[in-house]
């Protein structure tokens, strides 16, 4: 343990030095106006690391916790570290790469056995990872990472510039969030820990796309033999990364059982020796298996705002957490096919919005414990939201005088689908639009396939659907897709779905995805939303708060911004 | 030949008895015979009071109790009789559970009865037919039959609502092809059986057709096992509707018992009313019509009787 903190505390003041002789050493102010939050961020690194230096105790990093630490202020003991934390998982995963794909499963474990370049603290500032250092050239058209030079893959290897390049064009060629490094030309650096990323254009929101549930840096060595990357057998069987844990045991219907990675870079770190999740289960089951306390945590059953979260703040073992997930921003809405006929009258689609209880469908559906204000496409834990966007508060009277001056008094019906799960809400929204004349035929889809199919599948089957999309944590992933012309896509789920068309909102959009002046951005994206509002392609009815159930003897559960899509390796059970 | 099938067939019972006392039948007309047997036995009679309560409250009661049932009526999950709640409770949308039960019972009675017709329809004219003429045409029929029996049920009747849609007739159709041959395979017997029988063969000496033969001289006479069977397949349509709509392949706006219950699943650890009264209904009126299924074949077959 002490020789390796030694090592640590080395690589880190070896990793300054070369920062510092990368930086020029100069202390000019004109850095500081060019560069973004991130860039600052690394400057105050730069403040508190020859603090670091100068007290050369090996405990140091460890008691303080170190700066990679999200939690370093609840280390446990020796005597409280391992134990095994066992997490009730609804649903399947069906593997553990997340550079191949997006979502809440493969995000989920995928972290614990890959490590990316970096994570972030509860304030959105990013915290070194596999990089110590980053820096964002003057003019923004390069990102200089320095990797942590004890960083391994869990076969041994070094963790170097190619495996981030490499990661990087398996994400361009495979992740369905193609805007997330769409600007990235190559990574400099070959098999050194020195990487340069090159961009074609400023590219603010590359430093979040750095997260532990967007890009894992997967091994080149590996992966880089020909195969189909999607259906890489390696994805999920003797899968090697750099992470916290390795994995031993993966049946993606049954369950993923991972053991401690002895040697992670990262000192102390994961506390725990063992993490299986137990997968395949029903909603019922995770909640059962939680109050008899065969659960730790419980995952993948939607419960996020519902009765069992209600039921679980009353039992005196578990603990309901509502931090964690605020970087997804994820949004409930309706999604208007623009193509209808009908729905392609913006003021049918207004009148639609007015006739939306949207505090009722928050007592009702979430048992009133989601955010109900969010007005706007952008999420409202963003410094882009604007919260005094146009909001369409209920009002039957403003909806049905829209309804009459479009020519539709008489009401109409329209076909809305989901799946069976989902038929409190639709049964709501169908209440809700009657009484405005709309009648709502509920369509049922068979499971997510069926609901691509009719939702984004050729032709203008369906007219509405329910849905939750994401934020990604910045616009540029997790809201252009939605609105973007070119963005209109058969075949490819939470595209923009709508069909929704402004060539003005495209170009607000994209100006925003590069600038890097915060205000002028939040401008750009303000402006934006206002068109969005005012011509309603999806209806937006909460932001949604994401409860966490879990034992109370569960420390450091996932509740950093990105919740559950995080590395857990600081997590640990007080017995 | 056919000397021997009618004696190695008919095991006696059905021969006309030479010493018949036939006073007895006329102080008793023999339709009435069959209602007495019913009577006699008790818990078929409970079985129609049963039924006869459950059509009065799917049929004739939401005539009286009116309003809307999608109406939200109060807060949600509130349990029966709790303050601010209704007789039955509210359901995960604050809806009045009794109103929705209530009204929900039409449309799983409807679709399981028309499943039910279909079935006897089918079955009844393909089990005739090949009972009646035999040979290749009875070897192509039993084929046929045996194709549908030996298919998953749930797993064919999934693929039939997901090509046509959660109707009410793709529904029908679904439960009625993979319930067929149950009778199809009854009735098959009985007219071979029967076919040698010498009212049969009376009928086919006067120049009857074959068509006026299978309809109406023996197919009456398997009335009783088609009755009794039919109330057994309309409780299995039931069941097997409220299956269909449990996983989600009904008409979500016609609120049935299953459908219904698949709706209230995610809930019933804190909510046990909004599966439970549905429920309910389901065992009784399958329960209802399989006690009746029982008088019926004690009265179609006293011989039965206690067997």
């Amino acid at each position: 343990m002490g020789s390796r903190n030694w090592r640590s505390l080395l690589a880190a003041v070896l990793t300054l030095s070369l920062f510092a002789v990368a930086c020029g050493g100069s202390d000019d102010t004109t850095e500081a106006a060019d560069t973004t939050e991130a860039a600052d961020t690394t400057d105050s690194e730069e403040v508190d690391e020859p603090a670091a230096a100068s007290e050369p105790e090996p405990e140091f990093v460890e008691e303080a916790g170190g700066d990679f630490l999200l939690r370093p202020e609840n280390v446990p003991t020796d005597d409280q570290r391992g134990g095994v934390v066992v997490v009730g998982y609804a649903g399947a995963i069906p593997h553990t790469n997340g550079a191949v794909s997006s979502g809440y499963a493969v995000n989920t474990v995928g972290p614990q056995v890959n490590a990316s370049l970096l994570r972030y603290n509860d304030d959105y500032q990013p915290v070194p990872y596999l990089a110590d250092t980053w820096t964002i050239a003057d003019d923004g058209l390069s990102v200089t990472l320095e990797l942590n030079a004890e960083a391994r893959f869990h076969d041994g290897e070094d963790v170097t510039c190619t495996d981030v390049d490499f990661s990087i064009k398996t994400s361009q060629a495979n992740h369905p969030f193609k805007p997330m490094f769409a600007p990235v030309t190559g990574v400099d650096g070959g098999d050194t820990k020195s990487c340069v990323v090159n961009l074609s254009q400023p590219h603010p929101a590359l430093l979040i796309a750095f997260s532990p549930g967007l890009l894992p840096i997967i091994p080149e060595h590996i992966f880089n033999d020909g195969q189909e990357m999607k259906t890489h057998p390696r994805n999920s069987t003797d899968v090697i990364g750099a992470g916290p844990f390795k994995l031993v045991e993966f049946d993606g219907s049954e369950v993923v059982r991972f053991e401690a990675n002895d040697d992670f870079f990262l000192p102390g770190l994961p506390y725990l020796d063992e993490l299986i999740f137990d997968l395949g289960l029903d909603p019922a089951t995770v909640t059962l298996g939680l109050e008899t306390g065969e659960f730790d945590i419980a995952a993948g059953d939607g419960a996020h705002g519902g009765q069992v979260v209600v039921d679980a703040l009353e039992d005196p073992n578990l603990r309901v957490s509502d931090k964690g997930f605020e970087a997804i921003g994820s949004i409930p809405w309706i999604q208007l096919n623009l193509r209808d006929e009908v729905l392609s009258d913006v003021r049918v689609r207004q009148a639609l919005a007015y006739a939306i209880d949207k505090e009722a469908y928050n007592d009702v559906i979430a048992v009133g414990l989601n955010n109900t204000a969010q007005c706007g496409p952008i999420q409202r834990n963003s410094p882009y939201y604007n919260p005094d966007g146009k909001c369409y508060d209920f009002d039957l009277e403003k909806a049905q005088a829209l309804m009459d001056e479009a020519g539709y008094s008489d009401g109409f019906s329209l076909t809305m689908n989901q799946s069976q799960a989902n038929v409190p809400t639709m049964e709501l929204i169908a209440e809700m639009w009657a009484k405005i004349g709309v009648t709502v035929e509920i369509s049922l889809d068979a499971d997510f396939p069926d609901w691509i199919a009719k939702t984004v599948g050729e032709g203008t089957e369906f007219d509405a659907t329910w849905t939750t999309l994401w934020n990604w944590g910045d616009p540029v992933i997790g809201v252009n897709r939605s609105y973007n012309c070119d963005n209109r896509v058969a075949g490819v789920a939470f595209s923009n779905m709508s069909w929704y068309c402004n060539e003005e909102v495209d170009s607000l959009l994209n100006d925003a995805g590069l600038e890097f002046d915060d205000a002028k951005r939040a401008e750009l994206y303000y402006s934006a939303a206002d068109i969005i509002n005012e011509e309603v392609p999806v209806i937006y009815l909460s932001n949604q708060v994401w409860y966490t159930r879990m034992q109370k003897s569960l420390q450091n559960s996932p509740e950093s911004i990105w919740g559950f899509m995080d590395s857990w390796a600081e997590m640990w059970v007080d017995e | 030949m056919a000397e021997t099938d009618v004696h190695g067939m008919s095991d006696g019972q059905e021969l006309p008895d030479p010493h018949l006392d036939t006073s007895r039948l006329r102080q008793a007309p023999a339709k009435y015979q069959g209602l007495r047997m019913f009577m006699r036995n008790k818990a078929a009679v409970f079985g129609a009071v049963l039924l006869i309560a459950i059509l009065f409250i799917t049929f004739i009661l939401p005539i009286f109790v009116t309003g809307d049932r999608t109406e939200r009526v109060g807060s949600i999950h509130l349990a029966p009789g709790a303050e601010g709640s209704t007789t039955f409770g509210t359901d995960y949308l604050g809806r009045d559970v009794g109103r929705i039960v209530m009204q929900g019972g039409s449309a799983t009675l409807k679709v399981a009865g028309l499943a039910a017709l279909v079935i006897v329809v089918v079955g009844t004219t393909i089990g005739a037919v090949a009972g009646y003429y035999g040979g290749w045409v009875d070897n192509v029929l039993m084929r046929i039959t045996e194709f549908f029996q030996v298919l998953p049920g749930l797993l064919f009747a999934i693929v039939i609502v997901a090509l046509y849609g959660a109707s009410t007739k793709s529904i029908v159709l679904a439960i009625g092809l993979i319930a067929w041959p149950t009778i199809a395979r009854l009735v098959r017997a009985e007219f071979m059986r029967q076919k040698n029988l010498e009212y049969v063969k009376a009928a086919r000496a006067i120049g009857a057709s074959d068509a006026r033969i299978i309809f109406k001289t023996i197919l009456p006479n398997t009335m009783p096992v088609v009755i009794v069977q039919s109330t057994l397949v309309m409780g299995g349509a039931i069941l097997f509707e409220a299956g269909l709509a449990f996983l989600g392949l009904s008409n979500p706006k016609d609120l049935s018992w299953g459908f219904y219950i698949g709706a209230n699943r995610t809930y019933f650890l804190s909510n046990w009313w909004g599966l439970t009264f549905p429920g309910l209904m389901i065992f009784f009126t399958v329960l209802s019509l399989s006690l009746i299924g029982d008088g019926l074949q004690d009265a179609a077959n006293p011989k039965l009787r206690g067997r």
